[in-house]
């Protein structure tokens, strides 16, 4: 049996945009969220998040019905997110100008000078330390250990969303993880551990 | 055990990837090695610190704000996806729509008389008619187009004539049929005969 997203994926080819709607409201959060711990910037996230549905919209018809529909959006979104922040490692100065155009330039993206939706809520110092080392992850970890911890997937899973086997996401989960205890230990090792 | 062989472990336990024979091993190193039980509290505290950092939720307006920027989706996506569906009919019937489109103009451009046939010398043509004489004689089909056939003589053939009348006298003789094609459909029929008839033979 089909389950809601392929379903809902299949009307909306059919050109029914209240699916579409549905779909968005299922995954807009999700999708936010991957991209703003991948990027660091709510502004950004926002771009993502609205690419990412642009394109499932114009390739709903390329779809395959008994691929997972949340694989399919992922891999989308997490590719948006890797291209971006590979572009952002190689603008070699911070005030260059960005490529949308509209004048802002690469200070913007940095997370400290984001007013991000968690300024809202009081982070604690705890969870401002860890976001900050999730920050400094490199990018290979950085997908792996976001879609493992914060979008609750299965190794099977990620390797299906970037595309790898399964051994080598389980390489780079331990990896990252290391890569995040050292850097927790040196910078704020009394205060955590 | 050995604190090499105890890292690789520590990171398949808290994958939730050890069996209870590794499990058991590894507390029993860690219970004897200070520094990879403090390796060890660091990542499970590493692993529920990143677990723990709170979910952020998208902008309220952000579903009205996609569906605001979709594309309209074009209509002819659907013949377009029959076409990619179906690349051989597709191609067939576009060769078919040439041939026909190329069948038709020569039918109604080419409105001058013409006459096919193997002696033409027997003829006389005057008027836009094409006389055969009575004692002469042609060997093999004749076919005329746009304009008008007198036979007289005698015909070892088929008689064509399209797009014109056709009398005979008393005197005539023709030994094989007689087509008279008024239609351009009829002219298609005849036409797809001469190619694939002879071959055939």
């Amino acid at each position: 049996m089909k389950d809601t997203e392929a379903r809902l994926a299949t009307l909306a080819r059919k050109g029914d945009r209240s699916a579409f709607a549905g779909l968005v409201d299922l995954y807009k959060d999700k999708m936010y969220h991957l991209a703003y711990r991948m990027l660091g910037s709510s502004h950004e996230a926002e771009d993502v998040a609205q690419e990412t549905f642009l394109r499932v919209y114009t390739n709903l018809d390329r779809y395959d019905e008994n691929q997972k529909f949340s694989t399919w959006i992922y891999r989308i979104a997490t590719n948006l997110c890797i291209d971006r922040l590979r572009k952002r490692k190689a603008s070699y100065s911070l005030d260059a100008e960005m490529p949308d155009g509209e004048g802002a330039d690469w200070y913007s993206l940095l997370p400290s000078n984001q007013p991000g939706p968690e300024d809202e809520v009081l982070l604690s110092e705890t969870q401002n330390h860890i976001r900050k080392a999730i920050d400094t992850l490199p990018e290979k970890y950085k997908s792996v250990v976001i879609l493992r911890y914060l979008q609750d997937m299965s190794l099977q899973e990620i390797g299906e969303v970037l595309d790898m086997p399964v051994t080598t996401v389980k390489t780079r989960v331990h990896r990252g993880r290391e890569f995040l205890r050292k850097k927790l230990h040196s910078e704020y090792g009394g205060k955590l551990f | 055990m050995t604190c090499d062989e105890a890292l690789p472990l520590m990171h398949e336990y808290l994958d939730g990837s050890t069996d209870g024979t590794e499990a058991a091993e590894l507390k029993k190193h860690l219970l004897q090695c200070p520094e990879c039980n403090r390796v060890f509290r660091e990542l499970e505290m590493t692993d529920a610190l990143v677990k723990s950092s709170p979910h952020v939720a998208a902008p309220d307006d952000l579903t009205d704000r996609i569906m605001k920027s979709l594309p309209v989706r074009p209509k002819r996506e659907s013949w377009l996806g029959w076409v990619k569906r179906h690349p051989a009919i597709s191609v067939a019937s576009v060769f078919l729509f040439v041939m026909l489109g190329s069948f038709l103009s020569m039918w109604s451009q080419d409105q001058e008389l013409t006459v096919k046939g193997s002696n033409l010398d027997q003829l006389v043509i005057e008027d836009g008619t094409v006389y055969l004489p009575k004692g002469h004689r042609v060997s093999g089909n004749l076919m005329v187009r746009g304009g008008d056939v007198q036979i007289d003589g005698e015909l070892d053939g088929n008689l064509v004539v399209v797009d014109g009348q056709y009398h005979t006298a008393s005197t005539a003789t023709i030994s094989g049929k007689i087509y008279s094609i008024n239609q351009a459909a009829e002219w298609l029929v005849y036409q797809v005969k001469e190619i694939f008839v002879p071959a055939a033979q």
